[in-house]
Order: structure tokens, then sequence, then C-alpha cells
């Protein structure tokens, strides 16, 4: 049986200010598998992504990836994992293709492989009128492909993502999606946090919700749905505002809510908003009574 | 997926032809070299400018001070040497390494399987292009104006080792800037004032007492020392050079501690 391609144990981050970043967070992401981190800003998303890719010593618990410890061989874990960090920066000045390039030849591909990766990946990302412009003239859009290329110039069988669509529009963000799904296709594990609740139903198998630094569920979009304990919800729209009422039987919501006279409601399946804002929001959704 | 199956999935890439060990070190060092020089390929007369304006005038006023005395000139020219070829290359290691670190291109190497050192060493292959400038400028100019140069072997090892000196005591200092502006200040200030108070233009006897005492454990006094010696074809440098290479050792072993690759 394979084993998982990373192993996260009592992960634990404390700042020397004092701040808890991340709490005792412990999960596996297995092997061909796309698993989304979801949270809010300062939810501690980033703080887990860099201990995972070894730039951050954690304080206390273990990261293993596929099966080495990041802690005592950092170089050798990230020979495994590509790497699109959130605030990443390009070379003032470098082009598209020297990017790829260079960025390949310091995975460890031979000067003529680097050339011929970055050749290949400026056809797959679509960067063809681009490959001999400095990064930094590029686009939002182009330059997360960039940085999206850079972390899958040597093929690697993991890519740890942080916030990859942050800031970008919707046509953008959902061409880096068919890049993402299309990789995921070929075999290769994912990692990916994010704010963006479509983004997280849209791509992942399976999704963790961190809040203050803690893990407070992981399954996938049904089974959170299901745990959430309601699958269908109305929506009632009056003078006073939007009111929200969760359900396990949708006949039986519109029922009620004709019984009422209400006119104007719509009635819809539970979603992972709703799953993350009753987790986030730490209090009981509105239920029928 | 265990190791080995990963490891698999890499090798169907190239057939497992990647560098490991020494060659990879040297291979990342040269990859870094790249990203520094391949943009400043269309600039090169900015690398050239300043390698010969931050040491020529210096070197012009200070010979019209004291023309006729050609020991004093090579004093001058050690002097010149020692600061041209420390304040290019401090200036060139500790900008970069702050722009890269605050602009978040750094984090693009961090996430990438190599080491500290090697990153180090690329930048300063990078930044050594300005040094060396430099001394081909100063010594250019010091043979076309009639200043008497016998260089002996201590001349490249004592440049190297005071290079290594500046580029490791600015790498320590830039690592606590807390922004760009500060780093770059901090940078550019490092070695202006290092030279300032050290006696590199002239010697420990014609120091004054403060910076004599300063001149003890000053680097650059050491490095000034050394060079005019080679200048003048003279090979009793030992002494100069175990000093140096005690301090390179020591401001590098700081510089790379406090370089931030993996965070606490």
């Amino acid at each position: 049986m394979d084993g998982p391609a990373v192993e996260v144990v009592n992960l634990t981050k404390r700042y020397s200010d004092g701040t808890w970043a991340n709490r005792d967070i412990s999960f596996t992401v297995r092997s061909g598998e796309f698993l989304g981190i979801l949270g809010p800003n300062g939810a501690g998303k980033t703080t887990l992504v860099r201990q995972i890719t070894t730039e951050l010593i954690p304080t206390a618990g273990s990261v293993r990836v596929f099966g080495i410890d990041g802690a005592s061989r950092p170089n050798d874990a990230k020979r495994y994992m590509g790497v699109m960090p959130q605030e990443a920066g390009t070379y003032f000045g470098l082009s598209v293709r020297h990017h790829l390039r260079i960025f390949g030849k310091l995975r460890g591909l031979s000067g003529k492989m680097a050339s011929q990766r970055a050749d290949e990946l400026i056809s797959e990302l679509g960067l063809e009128e681009h490959r001999d412009k400095p990064a930094e003239k590029l686009s939002g859009g182009l330059r997360r492909r960039l940085l999206l290329g850079i972390a899958s110039v040597a093929n690697p069988p993991l890519m740890i993502l942080d916030e990859p669509s942050t800031g970008l529009d919707p046509e953008a963000r959902h061409n880096l999606w068919r890049l993402l799904r299309n990789a995921h296709q070929l075999g290769t594990t994912f990692l990916l946090t994010t704010h963006n609740m479509s983004e997280a139903e849209a791509l992942c198998d399976r999704v963790g919700i961190v809040q203050r630094g803690s893990l407070l569920a992981l399954d996938t979009v049904g089974g959170l749905r299901a745990a959430h304990g309601y699958e269908h919800k109305i929506v009632i729209e009056s003078d006073g505002g939007v009111e929200t009422i969760y359900g396990s039987d949708d006949r039986e919501l519109v029922r009620q809510a004709q019984s009422r006279g209400i006119r104007h409601y719509t009635v819809a399946q539970t979603t992972l908003e709703d799953v993350y804002l009753g987790l986030t929001r730490e209090r009981e959704p509105t239920r029928l009574q | 997926m265990d190791e080995n199956t990963a490891r698999q999935n890499l090798i169907d890439l190239d057939g497992g032809s990647r560098a490991t060990g020494i060659g990879k070190f040297a291979s990342d060092a040269v990859s870094v070299f790249e990203l520094n020089f391949l943009p400043a390929v269309k600039t090169w007369y900015l690398t050239f400018l300043l390698a010969s304006a931050s040491a020529l005038p210096w070197f012009y006023v200070t010979r019209a001070i004291a023309p006729d005395d050609p020991q004093a000139v090579r004093r001058l020219m050690a002097g010149t040497l020692v600061f041209g070829v420390t304040f290019s290359i401090g200036l060139i290691v500790g900008q970069n390494a702050v722009a890269q670190r605050f602009t978040g291109s750094l984090r693009l190497l961090v996430s990438m399987p190599m080491s500290k050192g090697s990153y180090v060493l690329g930048s300063l292959a990078y930044s050594s292009i300005s040094g060396t400038i430099t001394v081909f400028v100063l010594l250019g100019f010091g043979l076309w104006s009639g200043v008497g140069i016998d260089p002996a072997w201590g001349l490249a090892p004592s440049l190297i080792l005071a290079v290594l000196t500046v580029a490791g005591l600015t790498m320590f200092v830039v690592g606590f800037a807390p922004s760009l502006q500060v780093g770059n200040t901090a940078a550019a200030l490092l070695s202006l004032i290092l030279a300032a108070l050290s006696p590199v233009y002239f010697t420990m006897e014609q120091a004054p007492v403060a910076l004599r005492l300063l001149g003890y454990i000053s680097p650059l006094r050491y490095a000034a020392d050394s060079i005019e010696k080679s200048l003048s074809g003279r090979s009793d440098v030992l002494v100069e050079l175990v000093v140096l290479a005690g301090f390179a050792a020591a401001t590098m072993a700081l510089g790379l501690w406090r370089l931030p690759w993996r965070e606490k």
C-alpha cells in the first residue's frame, strides 16, 4: 500500500512574541490527492505551509514528505516538492525563459534538460508570447503562471501552493485551475491553501478548515456537509434583511416557510461556505423549528 | 508513495542525471550567479561605472596629496584598492541580499533544494565582477601614472580575504534590517564607515591614537598593510593573511548564520 505524500503530526508553531500560529495540527495528504486547507486571513495557513516546505522550523511536532523528515533532511524533502509561495517575487530584469531554465537547474536538472523543460512549460502555460519578457512586465495572472512553472519545472510528485489565485480576475483564476487540474490528472499530489470556497470546491478531494491555528475539520466536501448536519437551506429575503435557515428536508423547509406566509425565498443545498461559516463563526446555525 | 517511488517519478523526467553533492553545490552557485548576472548584462555600463567611480576619484585625489613619496603613494593605492573593492562588493552583496529578501525572490530560492552556502558563493561571484574591474582600473591607472608597482603573490589572497570579511559582515548587518530602505542604507554605510575609521590610506604609525586603537581590530587595516607590501614586491604578509583569514571565517560564519534561510 502506498504511504502518504505528506504526514503532519502534532505540528505546533509559537513565535518568539508568544503568538500561537499553529496548535497541535495533524493530518496526512494521500498520494495523488488534492487537499485544500481553507481558512480566513490570519488563520495560520501560510505558517502551516512554510513548516511543511521546511522554510520555517516548527516549535513542536514533525513533518514527513514521502517519509523524509523535513527537520533533519530539508533539502532531501524539498527535492520532491514544488512550492509556489504566496508572496514570492520574481527576479527583476530576468526573462520568463531564463527563470524557468535557471530554476530547473537549481532543481538539479542538467542545463540541456532545464532548457528543454523551460520551452515545454512556456508552451503548456501559454506563455509563448512572453518568453523573452522580463518577469516584472507580466500581468498578475501571467506571473502566477510563471511561479507555477517554476514550482513544477522538475515534475515534482508533490506541489504545495499557498493561495495561488489571490488577486486574480475570474478568467485568470479559471485558467490557473485548468492547469492545476491537468497536473493532478497526471498524478501530481497537491496541497493548496485558500480562503476561496469555490476554489476549494472546484479543485479539492478533501478540505481542511483552519482557524486560529487549529485544524477544525478535515473531510471531503460531501463529508463536511454531512457533518454540518443539514443538507439543505432556505434563504429568506425580507425588509429586515436576509435570513438563512437550515434543515434536512428541502420540502419541509418550503412547507414551513409557506405556512408562515413567506413568499420570497430560495431553497438550495448546503454549501462548503455554510459549513465553513458554521465552524468558524463558532455558533449554531439557525435551524427549522 | 514512499521516498523510492517519489525518486523514481523524478528520474522519469531526465533519466536520473540530476546533480548531487559538490557538483550540485557548484551548479547552484553558478545558477545564483546567472540570476544576478543576466539581468545586469543590459546595464553593464552601470557595473563598470560603480567599479570605477567608487575607487578612482579617491585614488586621484589622494595621489595629488603626496605625489613625490612613492611609499605614500603605494599606501594610498593599497587603501584605495581595499576601499574600492570592499565597498563595491559589500554594497552589491548587501543590497542584493536585502532586495531579494524584501521583494520575495529569496523565498523562491529557499524553496529549492540548495544550501545557503551556494547562494552566498553565487552572489559573491557575481559581485566579484565589479571588484575585479576596480582592481584592473586602479592598477592600470597606477601604472599609467607612474606608480612603482611590483605585485607579489599576496595581493590576490589579501583582496579575496578582505572581500570575504566585508561581505560576511554586510550580510550579518543587513540580516537585521527591518525594511528594504534600512538594509540598503546599512549596506552602503558599512564599508564607508569601516574604511573611514581604519588606517587604510596611511600606516598605523601615521594614524592618530584613536584610529590606531581601531586599527588593531579593523580587518581593512590588515588588508591595506598586506596589499601595500604586495604592491612593492614583498612576500612577508603571512601574519596579515592569517589575521584576515580569521576575520573572514568569523564574519562569513556570522553572515551565513544571519541569512534568513530556515527561519525559527
